[in-house]
Order: C-alpha cells, then structure tokens, then sequence
C-alpha cells in the first residue's frame, strides 16, 4: 500500500519535469538553449502566486470546470499499473473506464473553451471535441486488443501479466498496438503532429486556444492536469509495452520505470522534432492509422489464435 | 386480457419514472396553450395508452392501446400548429406509425392464427410451427422498430418530436420509444423464442448503424429539440446493440453471458428514458423562455436560467456516458458484453464484432462533442438575441418537474445495484440465467463484468472519489484565499461580442467537413463584397441545411417510384375497351400460372414456356405497336 501511494506521488511529481524535459530534448536538438528541467515547477509558483482574473462573460463554470478538469486525472493516477512488483494496485479498472475520465475531463475542458465568449476558446473546443472523438474508438479498440493479449481486461492486472508473461506468440499484434498507442499518446497530449502547445498561432491551436483566458491558479491547475495527462499515458505506455524490470527491488524498479518514463519522452520529443504540425483537416488521416493499426492488432491477434 | 409478469411491471414503473415528473412540467407548461382541454384529454389517453400496451395480454388489447398511442400523440403534435411544417410533421408521423402498425397486425394474424383475442403466451407454439419464422421477424422489426426510430425507419423521428410541445416531446423521445423496446422483448423472448444466429446479428448491425446515423445528424443540427431526437436514434442503437449481443450469446447457448447483454440493454432503456426526458424538458424551458428551437439564437442562459442549465449538465453528463453517470454504467455493461466476444468460437463473428466496439466507441466520443456543443453554445458565453437575453428561470411546476426528473437520473446512477436485481428478475422470470450474484458477488460497491478475466468498475467509489478530490481542491483554493478579480481578459484585439463567438455551425465545423461524403450539406453563402475584393466583406451570411441521406435516398427514390408506377397506371387508364379486356385476360393467365407453378412440381421449361405465351400476349395485346 505504501509502495502504491509512493508510485502516485512519485508520478506527480514528475509530471512537470517530464513536459520541461520533452521541451529541453527538442531545444538541444535545435541548437538552443534548453529549459531547466525545473522549469515547470517554476511556472507553477509564479502561476499560483499571481492574481486569478477571470473574464467578464464567465459563468460558474470558469469557477469549477478547472478543479473537474484535473480531478478526474488525479483518479486516473490510482487505477495505474504497479511499476514495482508486489506492490498493490487496483487490478480491475478497464479500458473504457480510464478512457471515461479521460473524456471526463476533456469535456469540462472544452466546456470552459466556450464560457468566456471569445473566438479562440470556441476554436479551441471545437478541434478538440473533433480530435477526441476519433481518439476514443481507437484507444477503446488498441487497449482491449493489449489486454487480450495480456489475458485480462483490468488495466492493473494486464501490466502484471505481461512483466509476467510477455506475449511473444503475439509480437505481431502487439507491435500494432504499440504504435497505434504512441499515436494516441501523440494526439492526446497535443503534441506536434496534431496540436503545437509552444505557439500561440491561431492556426495551430488546439490545447491552448481553450485555455487562453484563464491566469493564475486556473492556469496552473489546468497546465497540471496537462502534465499530469502526460504521465498517465507515459506511463500505461511504459506499463504495457515496456513490462520489464519490475521484480528488482523497490528503488531499482522505481529508477527503471523512471528511466523509462525518460525514454518515452525522449521518444516524443525525437518524434517531434521530425514532424511538421498537421493541417487540422489531415488529422483523421493520422488517427484513421491509429484505428487501423488497433484494428490490425486484433484481427492478428484472432486469427493467429490463441 | 392484462398481465402483470415482471416484464411488465418493470415497464410501468419506467413509465410511472418518466410520467410523474412529466405531469408537473406538464402543468407548468399548460397556461402557455390554448387548447387546453383538448391538450388535457389527449395527454391523459396517451399516457393511459402507453401503460395499456404494456400490460395488455392478447393481441386485440395490445394493438388497441398501440394505436391508441399512436392517436394520442399525434394529436398532440398538432396541439400548437404554428407553421405548416408542424402539420407536415405529424402527417409524416402519422403514415410512418401506420405503417408498422399493419406489419404488427400481420404479425399478430400469423401467430395468433387468425384469432386476435388469443393470449401471448399462447402465441408460442403457433409461431413454432409456422413454416417462415424469418417473415415473422421481419414483421416484427418493421413494426417495432419503425416506432422505435432505427435505422432506417428513424427518419420521421426528427421531425415529430421536436414539433409537438416540449412535455410532449420528452414524452415520445423518452417513453414511447421505449414501448416499442418493450415489444422487441417481449415478443422476442416470450414469442418468438428460439432464433437462430443471423436475427442476432442483425439487430446488432442495425443498432450499430442507428448509433452512428443518429449521433453525426445529431451534430449537425442547430435545432435543439431536432438534435435531442437524433440522439434518441443513437440511444435506441446502444440499446438494440446491447439487445442483439443478448441474442447472439443466446443462440450459441452462453446464457449468463446472453442475460448480461439483456440486463445491459434494459438498463440502458431505462437511462435513456431518465435523462432524455430531462433533456426534453431542460430544452423545452429555453424553449419556452427565447420562443425560437434555433441554438444559433441563444447563449449565456447559465446566468439567467441557473437550474435549467444545471439540469441539462447533469443529463449532457450522462448521456455522454461520461462516468460516473448512469449512462456510463449501461454503456459500459454493454460494452463488456462486446468484448465478451472474444470468447466466442466463430471467428468470422468474432471479426466482426470490433466493427460494432468502433461504432460504440465513436459514438460516445461523437456524442460529447455534440454535448459539448449543445450545452455550449445554449448556456455559456454571451447571449446571441435579445430573447436569450430577457430570459427567467421557468414557473415552479416546471422547475420541479425537472428536479425530479433529475432526482430520477440521479437515483438510477446511486442505486444501480437495486435496479439490476430488479432486471435480474424479468429474466429470470422469462426462464434465463440468473446474474446479479455474478455482477454483484461482493456487496453493492463493485460491479463486476460476467465474462472470463473480465472488468470491475465501481460506481460509487468513482463518484465519492471525484467529488472528494475536487471538494479537497476547492477547499484548498479556498484556503489560501487567491486573490479573484472579474475584469475583461485579452481577446487578441478585438472587443469580445455577441458576434465573435462560435456559433453551433461553427463548432460543428470540422466534423461536418470530415463527414463531407455522408452530409453534403447545401451551403447558402452570401457576402457583400468591397469592391470586388473577395476577402473584404462588409457583411456575410452563411447557412448550412443538411438533408438526411436516408431521407434523401431511400424516401425520396420511394417518392420517384410511386410517382413512375402512378404515371404507368395514369396512361393505362386512358387505354380502349379492348386493351382492358385484353389486360383481364392476362391478369387470369398470371393467376392461373402461378397457381400451377405454385401447388405443382416446378420445372424450368414449363416456366419459361408460360412466361414466353405472357410475354408474347402482353406486347401483342396490351402494349401493341409503338406508335
């Protein structure tokens, strides 16, 4: 139980560092100057230090839809897989819950987008609400196709499963889902072939434009969630296809999940960093691959049997 | 003459749910009609129909109170004609019931052998042994479904509910629908029960279809009320997926798997009555407040209508299947009972059934957005016409109509497990499995799903959860007592307006570009352009009107048919004396051939042989020289 909540606070806690990272990653490999890696920690004290203002045509959503954006997130946190053996988790938690709080907290998000009356929020939700939509068919399809192939529907015991029983009569399949996942992980946390967080060009916004009214506290609880999003991704990733190296010990396996967390964020800064910025119409092509990969993974997977 | 078996006890309580709250709105709605005695009766004979038909034993009483039903309500369409498209509505509904009506009656001629007074439970055994069971499907599905609004029967649907007055419309998309459900269920387990795999699969495809049909038309409106209904197509598509698993699981002998779908499918019967109805009603109250269904016309009605716009949250919440709404709950039971699949032994169907998880997950995804926007453009922002902006809170029979509508969404979601032990028992009462100790094994708090290694969700601890955490947050905003300051934040440099936000078009936007192919929406665009310069308009007019592909293609290719067959008919009526004779006795040669070809043995050459001499004397007699 200790193990577990330590997991939970140790992800958190890395949250901010991993986006600064991403960030970093992308800057050295620019030629520029890279961010500290505590540079989220920075934006959030002096975000939360500031004066909250909220804008005139607001309503009490503005008031609430920032903590109903983040609190479904931090539930998220607790239905993870274990990252070290042993150590309790909530097995039963399946795709389509995870994939329900997410939206969940997706749907307060676009809703606040549309509360203060200006062009960009509306701009902003209404990318979104069209890039979630075709994100959930395949995130639903991708999750249930890894855990048949882990031989249990709970997202907690799938990662159990696989660091147990690595499926390698299913490589194939579990390659398509993989990358179908890391297509998600792009398209989910707005990284650049769908959405650029970097800019403020009203033609790449996505993520932003909903959030361009909010300041102070809002604004960090919002950039928290965003992070936090990041890390529950990053971490199914690194759970479900990376399921190795939880039976060292405590410590071992926490730098190892830790490493690999790095990884996978190095793996999105790199993946970046050679794409351009999709036209939003050129998106469904994108997760049109996603769904078909997911598809793939499952058809490979019933047809070559069990 | 009447039953009361679980089935349908189970079916007045989901009318008694959706009515009660319906009576107080309806009252509150009242001073606003002219009519009122004439509104009065026919409310009260359309509820009383609808508890008729749900416990009626024989078919004479059933197909009474059925069209007692559809009498009602379409008489209620026509209590506010404000336009002539009210008009066009109802006689659009009123054919379209009529024409399931006469497939149940044939229905109920076959198994009932002829003799209507003959109970249900009697209709087995005749069913059994008629030689074409697919035929009396097929009746069934054309005159349950034509009420229920599947696909392709759902194309009146938009068009009725939003035209008659709003308790009414929460009535039809909440209630009514769900008789129709009743009589899939009851017909098909009690009646018709044996069935083989295909029936299964068929429903399953088209609640598949219906879901995703109704949720992309459903994006596209910019009618409140008209959206509502298409999502009341989409919902009678989860529920009919959540049926056909139940049928599929049942003809391959997975019982407990078969009645988990079932459960599902009911469950999801009674979620949608609970939070369409409020919707309607949530609807019908800006209705009732800006006078116009139009959403481009409203907005910022959160400041002005608090309780309505919390209402309608709540309701957008759960039909989202957002956990941990009620609507989550079903939708998540059926969607184990699709995953369920991949323990079946069929691989074809086990291929297949991704197919119909794709739909349903689109489907949740698309039906946020469309709540996004719905709940979006309606209450938020600033208001778009001076109606929106001198609107109040409804009177207080309204009001409370939807708090207890809301109490009813909410009681559904915090006492699942009661609900599902009911359900249990209908199924149990109809001679299947019994599952609630499976779904329920440890106490009320988890939920578990019935197949091998499947999932848990716990419905409860999420909520307590989330509001925990989000109290805790708010507790500690709180406490270190941030400064707030309302003031007018950056808009980029322009003055934020009325105008500048998005509109339902516009949010809309990037899906209906992508689902161009299915749409294609007639654009009427209009700008006054300076000096031919085509970027610099002083003012601009865009609109967009998307006319349903099923109504485009398959009514309106009807339309052109009738049309062909009439004009055929119209100059064969003009014929001389001769050709008429001449076409009796071709007529009697058709009768006399089939009727050999009919009781005799079939042979290929004799046929030919007779459809030649046919041939021959149609031209030569009837159709004669081409002038």
């Amino acid at each position: 139980m200790i193990l577990y909540l330590l997991t939970i606070v140790l992800l958190i806690l890395i949250a901010p560092i991993l986006l600064s990272y991403i960030k970093a990653t992308k800057m050295v490999l620019f030629f520029k100057r890279p961010v500290p890696l505590l540079q989220g920690y920075r934006n959030f004290s002096k975000l939360f230090s500031k004066e909250t203002i909220i804008s005139e045509e607001t309503s009490a959503i503005t008031r609430y839809a920032p903590f109903l954006v983040l609190s479904p997130l931090l539930v998220t946190m607790f239905f993870l897989p274990p990252i070290v053996g042993g150590a309790y988790y909530v097995s039963f938690v399946d795709a389509f819950t995870i994939t329900g709080l997410i939206s969940l907290s997706t749907f307060f998000l676009m809703l606040l987008g549309l509360d203060s009356a200006s062009a960009f929020g509306g701009m902003g939700s209404s990318r979104e609400s069209f890039i979630s939509a075709l994100v959930e068919p395949a995130m639903i399809l991708t999750i249930f196709s890894v855990s048949l192939m882990a031989d249990n529907l709970g997202i907690g015991q799938a990662g159990v499963n696989l660091a147990e029983h690595f499926p390698k009569e299913h490589m194939a399949s579990y390659l398509f889902a993989g990358i179908s996942f890391f297509i998600l992980l792009m398209a989910e946390n707005g990284r650049i072939p769908v959405d650029n967080t970097e800019t403020h060009l009203e033609l790449t916004m996505v993520h932003e434009a909903m959030i361009l009214d909010l300041t102070g506290v809002y604004l960090a609880i919002i950039e928290t969630a965003s992070s936090i999003k990041f890390v529950i991704f990053a971490s199914l990733f690194a759970s479900l296809f990376m399921p190795f190296g939880l039976d060292f010990i405590a410590p071992i396996a926490f730098v190892i999940f830790v490493l690999k967390l790095f990884f996978v964020a190095t793996l999105v800064a790199v993946f970046e960093v050679n794409t351009a910025k999709l036209r939003i119409f050129k998106i469904p092509n994108l997760l049109g691959l996603a769904i078909v990969f997911a598809f793939l993974s499952l058809i490979t997977f019933y047809v070559l049997g069990d | 003459m009447f039953v009361f078996d679980t089935l349908s006890l189970v079916f007045v309580a989901l009318i008694l749910l959706g009515v009660l709250p319906n009576l107080f709105y309806s009252s509150g709605y009242l001073p606003h009609i002219e009519r009122k005695g004439y509104y009065q009766l026919h409310y009260f004979a359309f509820i009383a129909s609808m508890l008729g038909v749900v416990v009626s034993a024989n078919a004479l009483v059933f197909l009474f109170f059925w069209e007692l039903m559809s009498l009602s309500s379409w008489q209620l369409i026509l209590t506010e004609v404000e336009d002539k498209s009210t008009i066009k509505a109802a006689r659009f509904y009123f054919l379209m019931t009529h024409f399931g009506f006469v497939f149940l009656m044939l229905f109920f001629f076959i198994v009932g052998n002829g003799n209507l007074g003959l109970d249900f439970s009697a209709m087995h055994l005749i069913a059994s042994e008629f030689a074409y069971p697919g035929l009396l499907f097929l009746f069934l599905l054309l005159g349950f479904l034509s009420k229920a609004g599947a696909v392709p029967l759902h194309v009146w649907l938009p068009y009725a509910h939003p035209a008659a007055p709003s308790p009414i419309s929460a009535l039809m998309s909440g209630v009514m629908l769900k008789v129709a459900i009743y009589g899939i269920f009851r017909f098909l387990l009690d009646v018709l029960y044996p069935w083989p795999l295909e029936w299964g699969i068929l429903i399953l495809s088209i609640g598949a279809l219906s879901s995703l049909i109704g949720v992309l038309y459903a994006l596209s409106e910019h009618d409140i009320k008209a959206l509502l209904a298409n999502h009341s197509i989409e919902n009678i598509g989860i529920i009919l997926i959540g049926f056909g698993m139940g049928m599929i699981f049942d003809s391959l002998h997975l019982e407990v798997l078969s009645t988990f779908a079932f459960i599902a499918a009911l469950f999801h019967t009674f979620n949608h009555m609970s939070f369409k109805s409020l919707l309607f009603m949530s609807a019908g109250a800006v209705l009732h407040q800006t006078h116009t269904k139009n959403m481009e016309k409203y907005g910022g009605l959160i400041k002005a209508m608090p309780l309505t716009a919390f209402t309608f949250l709540i309701a957008a919440i759960s039909i989202s299947a957002l956990p941990p709404s009620n609507g989550f709950l079903s939708e998540w039971m059926i969607f184990q009972s699709l995953l369920d699949s991949s323990h079946l032994t069929i691989i074809s169907l086990k291929l297949a059934i991704p197919f119909a998880i794709f739909s349903l997950a689109m489907t949740g995804g698309l039906a946020i957005a469309c709540f996004v926007k719905a709940y979006g453009i309606t209450f938020l922002g600033l208001h778009r016409s001076t109606n929106a902006k001198h609107a109040k809170e409804v009177n207080f029979l309204m009001k409370s109509g939807m708090i207890l509508m809301t109490a009813v969404v909410l009681s559904l979601m915090l006492f699942t497990p009661f609900y599902i032990q009911w359900f249990d028992k209908v199924f149990v009462s109809l001679g299947r499995a019994s599952v609630y100790a499976k779904i329920f094994p440890d106490g009320i708090w988890n939920m578990h799903s019935i197949g091998i290694n499947g999932g848990m969700v716990s419905p409860l601890v999420l909520l307590i959860s989330l509001i925990v955490i989000t109290a805790l947050m708010l507790f500690a905003y709180k406490l270190f007592g941030v400064k707030t300051r309302l003031h007018k934040t950056w808009a980029c440099g322009y003055t934020t307006s009325a105008k500048t936000q998005y509109s339902a078009t516009g949010f809309a936007g990037p899906i209906r570009r992508f689902f161009d192919w299915l749409y294609k929406p007639n654009e009427h665009f209009h700008k006054q352009t300076i000096a031919e310069h085509n970027t610099k308009f002083t003012s601009a007019h865009y609109e967009v009107h998307i006319q349903p592909l099923f109504e485009r293609v398959f009514y309106q290719s009807m339309v052109k048919l009738t049309n062909l067959i009439s004009y055929w008919v119209y100059r064969l009526a003009h014929f001389g004396q001769t050709r008429y004779a001449a076409m009796i006795f071709n007529i009697m040669l058709l009768v006399l051939f089939s009727y050999r070809l009919f009781t005799h043995e079939f042979s290929w050459a004799l046929f030919i042989f007779e459809l030649l001499i046919m041939m021959t004397s149609t031209k030569i007699l009837i159709i004669g020289d081409k002038k």
